[in-house]
């Protein structure tokens, strides 16, 4: 940033979230992380008491016996699967869709185009567990779809349980967050931009390639890593929408956590995904100083 | 300079526009040579941009016909129409350099890399931005991103070339050099082109002929010789350079009672210390530099006179003699001769 | 041009109707559940209306409780996030300070951290600082779902006030803290308002960090979904889930122009 100084009161203001996030985030994460290495001593201490399956350090540096633990266990590799896939493919749906209305509500404005873009808000206002169970009743064995095909005869598959359920949950719950921001991107593009292209005699489908795209292209990338990073973490929707075998990440982490009371395997699970999500935040943060970049804002 | 034995570079026949409600554009006829540059110049708000993006292809018409070097194009598109725009922001693509904003139309075309490298050199080169081929419009002064976007609209080869306040944004020492520059290059490419302002100044100095437009009409098409000299309407008059406006008759240089409209231009004025045949007297009420000459302000009895002069200056409170030279006389709002 | 266009005007209200089918389907189907004494597959209509899962929610104690928990909490959590976040949003927004970026990016890779991994790393030092299954415990766990919300979207706010609105004020001889009182915060308001509506949402919606720490002491109504669902009929969440969306809606009639016309996504773009 040019022209930064040194101002005591800014940093003195920006103090408190940032103790709070130091404390409750940045050393939990620390001690974690000493934690999957075999720390057992101080602050681990506790946890190292309660839970089972607990590796203690044999070097200065630690152990990778929990690491080892983790990758040589054919369930994690099966939900590391699962989790990429899904991230991955509800991410480029949710992204697509925005897009597409985003696009169509800015070359046309209809009442088609704003009925769209509010119905993609809804989901934004309803609580998470709420859109879980509910999706989970609509898709499944009681459920409308099923209940809507056997009268003509049709045996409707149950989709919860499997992959394709938290595919739809992850998109019904992704998709406010992505449409406001590429919607909001794509309508701060000026007119004048959009008739000048026209005018040099560009079809619909080259103004939005050449123009609309890569004019909120910042906004894309923003609302593709917010959408991957929050799906990598899912916990709610995985667990009332998923197979339980194998499951995400997120009702892994919980379940090594809880129910099997191996914090430490947790742990190391939970230091994977966040390794994961890291490399997304980076891409995050590289299109946002690259766009300020080239608008001269550096 | 109306080179009309060369043809019609644009003809707008019956055009008609309803915008809210409102008819915007009413039966508007307009018919521009080829290789003319003619100004659409009228008050904000009387229809200039929508008649500029009827013409572009922006807007849909009403009714009416557009032909463009004699073609009807008034069912095409913008990407479809042989006319090309400047428009008032500049609008260059913010993500792409100058030779890319400057290259998209070719590569719209679909022409090979080689070929648009050179076309865009060349466009980039008239108008002498080729060292900033690589920068983008965030990086430039707005008279070069100007500059570009006329490049960008130049590449194209159009029929036509429409630029809508194309200077607004440019200070005014800028505005008059690039204002010459445009110019300069409609002559030597010989393009036919049309030029929304608001300036009259601008429209004057600039065109071969000026549309004078008043609430969705157009009030008077010629030279900027004639539009001064020849007010065809009172409005014209009043709204074209300063003009002394009366109500009454003209005889012998003397103003009666009646329901004509006098208009005299301030250059056909002539002050004096001593009077003349049929002058008026006053006192020197204001006199306001102008540059090479002087606007004087006289009040007599019933009202003021402004005039210019460039020499004999008289002074503040002096007594003057005002005798009229010309005058020019409308009824109902026409010029009467 | 409207023969061209009634094709893809069909299309396009059939892309609606999906749309419509996909978003509120699923709602529309478990509210419906509140009202009905069963509804078995296959059949499309359901055996009854009654209202009486209405009463089993209000009679039972642990659901009242639920609900309680969750409507102490959640406001006591966004006021102390404003407390919080707003200055440093203030000086995000409005100040070029040495750090501010750094700040900017801290707040953000918080949120980056997968948030059942971060609750059960958190879970481990609850345990040394004896906060697992506390109210403070659950309100911290509240807490860090807010800031990024109560930090990013109004230092964008505070950021877009234009500067010659407060100069002007002061030179018409306003003091500093009445053109920050009646220009600035006003001007920044819509910001700060749909900041705080997300971060009542995070709060009150939260549900696997206030599980992870607070069960099975502190019980909120995300939380007690968890267990609903698998104790009760179907029709008992559905009423359950029309009471935890109340709050939702009724802030969604509050800030949908605000959220909808930018406010947020400006929020998320690093400036
Ligand atoms: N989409 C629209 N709907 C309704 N009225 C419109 C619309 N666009 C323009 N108008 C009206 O049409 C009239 C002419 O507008 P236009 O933009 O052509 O004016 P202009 O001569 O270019 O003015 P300016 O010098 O201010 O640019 C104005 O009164 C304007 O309010
Ligand atoms: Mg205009």
């Amino acid at each position: 940033m040019k022209g930064a100084r040194l101002s005591i009161l800014g940093l003195t203001l920006s103090l408190p979230p940032l103790i709070l996030v130091l404390v409750f985030v940045g050393l939990p994460i620390v001690i974690g992380f000493t934690f999957s290495l075999g720390f057992t001593k101080g602050p681990n201490r506790i946890i190292s008491i309660i839970g089972q399956q607990i590796h203690v350090k044999d070097h200065w540096w630690g152990t990778f016996a929990a690491y080892s633990d983790v990758f040589h266990d054919s369930r994690f590799l099966g939900d590391l699967g699962l989790t990429l896939f899904v991230t991955l493919l509800s991410t480029i749906l949710v992204i697509l869709m925005g897009l597409a209305i985003s696009i169509y509500q800015r070359l046309i404005r209809s009442k088609q185009a704003s009925i769209l873009v509010t119905l993609a808000i809804v989901p934004l206002f309803v609580p998470v567990v709420i859109s879980a169970w509910a999706i989970h009743t609509f898709y499944g064995g009681d459920g409308f779809l099923r209940s809507f095909f056997s009268q003509f005869g049709i045996n409707f598959p149950t989709l919860t349980s499997t992959s394709s359920a938290i595919v739809i949950g992850s998109v019904w719950t992704s998709l406010p967050f992505a449409i406001l921001m590429i919607s909001s991107g794509m309508q701060g593009i000026p007119d004048a931009l959009i008739d000048a292209a026209k005018d040099c005699g560009a079809p619909i489908i080259r103004i939005v390639s050449h123009i609309l795209i890569p004019l909120a292209k910042t906004p894309i990338i923003i609302a593709a890593s917010f959408t991957a990073i929050g799906i990598l973490g899912s916990f709610t929707i995985p667990l009332f929408l998923g197979p339980n075998q194998p499951t995400m990440l997120g009702v892994e982490i919980s379940n090594f956590f809880g129910s099997y009371n191996r914090p430490q395997q947790s742990l190391v699970m939970a230091f994977i995904v966040f390794m994961a999500a890291s490399g997304i935040a980076i891409l995050y943060v590289w299109s946002n100083v690259k766009s300020a970049k080239e608008s001269g804002r550096i | 300079m109306m080179k009309t034995e060369d043809g019609m570079g644009l003809e707008l026949r019956g055009l008609k526009k309803i915008l809210g409600g409102r008819v915007i554009i009413d039966d508007l006829d307009l018919s521009v040579s080829k290789g003319e540059m003619v100004s659409l110049l009228g008050p904000s708000g009387c229809g200039k941009t929508t008649t500029l993006r009827m013409i572009a292809g922006f807007l849909a018409v009403d009714s009416g016909q557009i032909l463009v070097a004699g073609k009807d194009v008034t069912a095409l598109g913008p990407d479809k129409r042989p006319s090309a725009m400047v428009f008032q922001n500049y609008a260059l693509w913010p993500h792409m350099t100058a030779a890319k904003n400057v290259g998209f139309p070719l590569k719209i075309k679909g022409l090979s890399k080689i070929e648009i490298k050179e076309k865009v050199e060349a466009a980039l080169e008239l108008v002498n931005l080729l060292h900033h081929k690589d920068s983008r419009p965030g990086q430039i002064s707005g008279g070069e991103q100007q500059r570009v976007a006329l490049a960008r609209a130049l590449v194209q080869e159009p029929d036509i070339l429409l630029l809508d306040e194309p200077l607004s944004n440019l200070d005014a020492k800028l505005r008059e050099k690039v204002r010459e520059d445009i110019r300069e290059l409609q002559r030597r490419l010989g393009i036919t082109t049309v030029i929304v302002t608001h300036d009259q100044e601008e429209a004057l100095s600039i065109s071969d002929r000026v549309a004078v437009m008043n609430s969705g009409r157009i009030e008077q098409f010629s030279s900027p010789q004639d539009l001064y000299r020849q007010p065809q309407t009172e409005y014209v008059a009043t709204f074209i350079g300063s003009l002394n406006r009366f109500e009454g008759d003209l005889q012998n240089g003397q103003i009666l009672g009646g329901t004509d409209v006098i208009g005299i231009r301030p250059e056909d004025l002539t002050i004096s210390r001593e009077p003349m045949e049929g002058s008026h007297s006053g006192i020197v009420e204001l006199v306001i530099p102008r540059g090479h000459f002087f606007e004087v302000v006289v009040r007599r009895k019933d009202g003021i006179f402004r005039a210019f002069a460039s020499e004999n200056i008289p002074t503040f409170g002096e007594h003057v003699h005002v005798k009229i030279k010309k005058a020019l006389r409308y009824q109902n709002g026409k010029l009467v001769a | 041009m409207r023969t061209f266009l009634s094709p893809t005007r069909l299309l396009l209200n059939f892309a609606v109707l999906l749309m419509a089918f996909f978003i509120l389907g699923p709602i529309l189907w478990l509210a419906a559940h509140a009202f009905v004494s069963g509804w078995q597959y296959p059949n499309l209509y359901p055996s009854g209306f009654t209202l009486s899962w209405w009463s089993k929610v209000f009679v039972d104690s642990a659901l009242k409780t639920a609900i309680k928990n969750s409507l102490i909490l959640s406001p006591l959590v966004v006021l102390l996030s404003m407390v919080i976040c707003l200055p440093a949003a203030y000086a995000a927004g409005r100040m070029n300070y040495w750090g501010r970026k750094i700040f900017m990016i801290g707040i953000f890779s918080a949120n980056s951290f997968p948030k059942i991994g971060l609750f059960a790393a958190i879970a481990t030092l609850y345990y040394t600082l004896n906060l697992m299954g506390t109210f403070v415990g659950v309100m911290i766990i509240q807490l860090l779902g807010t800031i990024i919300y109560m930090t990013w979207i109004p230092a964008a706010a505070f950021a877009a006030v234009p500067r010659n609105l407060e100069e002007a004020a002061r030179d018409a001889g306003a003091s500093k803290f009445r053109v920050f009182r009646t220009i600035t915060l006003r001007l920044a308001m819509p910001g700060i308002l749909v900041a705080i509506v997300m971060s009542f949402l995070a709060s009150f919606d939260e549900a696997q960090g206030s599980y992870l720490v607070g069960a099975p002491s502190i019980y909120t109504m995300p939380t007690e979904m968890y267990s609903l669902v698998q104790n009760y009929p179907i029709q008992v969440a559905a009423v359950f889930s029309i009471l935890l969306a109340l709050p939702s809606v009724l802030l969604l009639g509050l800030a949908r122009k605000h959220i909808m016309g930018g406010q947020l996504a400006d929020g998320f773009q690093l400036k």
